[in-house]
């Protein structure tokens, strides 16, 4: 009925190209295709991927209407929805827990879902159904601030590549029964758990991110692991864990990951590390480990110190180094173990590739300072230390450059960045 | 000495050009190896229909750039967004004829701009845009329904429903505000010690609560199974309400469909969500009374409905057709209509 303005440009691209285009323009813009022209009306039924985020709602202030807004039209795309869905990512802030969402992962369960992500509004938990256990194909869960129970006859996940648990209401043992089961596991993340005992048992795992209150984490299989970041809190229950452990944690930690090419740990994570370490001697060499950053790190602790020693003297390759001293420490021990600097230096290790050095939350201290002495002093490549310190106090600053100016430097091109406030 | 390919397009003419920029495309590629062509302007590749002397050329520009390996992920994204400015008939055209050549980071970069172009705009504005033809006709494209909160009575309910819970987080709120707060926890471990044997560990509390929660649930589900069966169908009805569209005049229609009890549409209601929140320490009092005014106005809506069904049953002499997932065209899947413009 229009009048011709020219040949029609887009509609006959080819419909995978369409597809992808559809894909690219928030889901109901896709929808609102369908009334552009009669070629047009089932151009996006056929997508693979429905995403629905917070564009896929009208704004509004009343969060209850807009939730079953949002719940409402997901139900309708997907009964008019034809063909394979790969991908299904709900990420709405104000959708709330609703019957239909067992309808939903049933109805996905059944056209060959790959690609699921649920996260529904703040503070909103839902059930995940069964029907979620009979997806085949899944490569990919995230899931957040749900209750996931996986019956007792669940296989696993035969294709799972990546799973993400967050804020998850699942018990310690089907975590650990869920991650063993998925035999291509490569990426885990699992975030606010609480007071989890964890065992990992994941052969192809590569990249792992744990965020939690932890009481134990062993990773017993999981040899190919290239990448690890762990942020440990703590809890009463934690901390008197920690007392009665008799563990050697760095071992049962970082005993068999030799691939191991970053590491990254926050909060309590040197303080579990360094339960037990007196009696270790140094497991195995990190001939991949490239990047270390620990944070949080209490300079008083000996203990924490020689966590950083190990990790660093098993890491011939270790090009980048960054370590954030814990910022609260008001006062300094008055005698200091300095001893415990004289026997390590007795040992001759050099970083014979340590290129970068950042140092924050520096207090000035003299266990930090000795740390300083101890990198500029073994580092032959160094190129760069920054150091930042925690508080602008003078006394403590002046006292860290003073010391700093009078050590020896191994690197005859080591730049030494103190940084102001 | 460089060596060339040569190219023929579909309109005949014929073209060198240089080996590397060529051999880019996947296409090309494949045809030099596997078949040996493009050597002599005799043994000239024959080019997809799709691909035009003028768009060839665009298309040799893209290779000749991206096919040099030292350039960095700043440089080729500066090209590329450089590269993609063009009116949309030529957007098109390329697009088209990168996926005739299989040359694919291409054909993202271009759908990625078409996907620009048609993103936040209006029917009206897409179909100038791309030259479509307005052949749908207004049944077609279909008024939006009257949106089912448009009806007083469920707005009004919704509302109950709304304030319940509402008062139902503020109470959970106050009792879970250690869950909420970052479990961040920098104290040292002697200090931690010493409060250890002191005040009890708030995850215990916290675990506690949730338990708690879940208990509830299960314990509620067979109470509210009755009261909240009506309100469910009821706002499951949309989708049914769709199929009957075409067969009623519009203003009828939205009433009385709105209300209708589908048979044939199977669902089992899982109530988890409504009152699976309910804390132990809500006021009884207020308890009673939303429960009580919310089953007033179940009861309520429910006395209307075998009316309307008569009036309904009357009108209809079209059963439900369920979706086939494979279909094209039939007439009940013009329901995608109803709700994009609401």
């Amino acid at each position: 009925m229009g009048d011709v303005m020219g040949p029609d440009l887009i509609s006959d691209l080819p419909q995978s190209i369409i597809e992808s285009i559809l894909m690219k323009i928030p889901i109901r813009d896709a929808v609102r295709t369908s009334i552009l022209s009669s070629k047009w009306r089932y151009k996006w039924s056929s997508i693979t991927q429905l995403v629905f985020d917070d564009k896929c709602a009208p704004f509004s202030c009343d969060r209850e209407v807009v939730g079953r807004s949002v719940a409402k039209f997901i139900t309708r795309v997907l009964f008019l929805h034809q063909g394979p869905i790969h991908k299904f990512q709900i990420t709405n802030s104000k959708l709330q827990s609703c019957p239909e969402i067992d309808q939903w992962i049933l109805y996905l369960s059944r056209n060959d879902i790959k690609e699921l992500v649920m996260e529904l509004g703040d503070g909103e938990f839902f059930r995940i159904p069964s029907s979620l256990f009979n997806c085949r194909k899944l490569r990919r869960l995230e899931l957040s601030r749900c209750e996931l129970d996986p019956p007792l006859c669940f296989k696993g996940f035969m294709c799972l590549r990546s799973l993400g648990l967050h804020q998850v209401l699942i018990s310690p043992d089907a975590v650990e029964s869920l991650i063993s089961k998925c035999p291509l596991l490569e990426s885990l993340s699992v975030s606010y758990f609480d007071n989890l005992a964890l065992t990992i048992r994941a052969p192809n795992l590569k990249h792992l991110y744990l965020e939690g209150e932890f009481k134990d984490i062993y990773l017993e299989d999981a040899p190919f692991l290239v990448e690890i970041s762990i942020a440990m809190y703590m809890t009463d229950d934690i901390a008197e864990h920690f007392e009665q452990s008799s563990n050697c944690n760095f071992v049962k930690f970082l005993g068999g990951v030799p691939n191991l090419e970053k590491l990254v740990g926050l909060i309590y994570f040197t303080k579990y590390l360094s339960i037990g370490i007196d009696s270790v001697h140094l497991p195995i060499m990190y001939n991949n480990l490239e990047t270390i950053e620990l944070y949080q790190v209490n300079f008083e602790d000996t203990k924490e110190i020689l966590v950083i020693l190990h990790l660093i003297t098993s890491s011939p390759n270790l090009k980048e180094l960054q370590i954030s001293g814990s910022s609260n420490i008001a006062v300094a021990a008055d005698f200091p173990d300095l001893d415990f600097w004289e026997k390590e230096c007795l040992s001759d290790t050099t970083l014979n590739k340590l290129k970068t050095v950042k140092l924050s939350e520096m207090g000035g201290w003299p266990h930090e300072i000795e740390f300083m002495k101890y990198l500029l002093g073994r580092s032959p490549v160094l190129e760069t230390l920054n150091i930042i310190p925690c508080v602008f106090d003078m006394e403590n600053n002046l006292r860290m450059l003073m010391e700093l100016v009078k050590c020896r430097r191994a690197s005859t091109q080591a730049e030494v960045v103190f940084y102001r406030e | 000495m460089k060596s060339y390919i040569w190219l023929q397009t579909a309109d005949g003419s014929i073209q060198q050009v240089e080996e590397e920029a060529a051999m880019f495309c996947p296409m090309i590629c494949q045809e030099v190896l596997q078949t040996g062509m493009g050597s002599s302007k005799a043994y000239a590749i024959s080019l997809p229909q799709r691909v035009n002397p003028a768009i060839l050329g665009l298309i040799l520009d893209y290779c000749r750039f991206h096919q040099v390996q030292g350039r960095s992920n700043k440089e080729r994204k500066t090209f590329d967004e450089k590269f993609i400015r063009m009116d949309t008939k030529k957007l098109c055209e390329l697009t088209s004829a990168a996926d005739s050549l299989q040359l694919k980071p291409l054909v993202d970069l271009t759908s990625r701009a078409l996907a620009r172009i048609i993103e936040g705009k209006t029917p009206e504005e897409i179909r100038e845009t791309f030259h479509l033809p307005d052949d749908l006709t207004e049944e077609e494209k279909l008024e939006p329904l009257r949106n089912i909160t448009d009806d007083p009575r469920i707005r009004l309910l919704n509302r109950l429903y709304a304030r319940k819970r509402k008062e139902l987080k503020e109470r959970k709120k106050l009792k879970d505000v250690e869950v909420e707060e970052e479990p961040k926890d920098e104290r040292s471990v002697e200090d931690l010690l010493s409060f250890i044997n002191g005040a009890d560990g708030d995850t215990k509390e916290t675990r506690a609560n949730k338990n708690k929660k879940k208990n509830r649930r299960r314990k509620d589900h067979a109470k509210d199974l009755s009261q909240n069966a009506n309100e469910n169908d009821k706002e499951l009805n949309p989708l049914t309400s769709a199929y009957h569209n075409g067969n009623f005049d519009n203003a009828s229609a939205s009433q009385h469909s709105m209300m209708q009890n589908l048979p044939a549409v199977n669902f089992s209601p899982k109530f988890e969500f409504i009152d699976g929140d309910m804390d132990d320490d809500l006021d009884p009092a207020m308890k009673e009374e939303l429960d009580r005014e919310v089953e007033d106005f179940a009861r309520r809506l429910n006395s209307d409905w075998p009316e309307r069904m008569q009036i309904l049953s009357l009108g209809q002499d079209r059963r439900l057709v369920p979706i086939s997932m494979n279909s094209s065209g039939s007439t009940h899947m013009y329901t995608s209509m109803f709700f994009i413009l609401s």
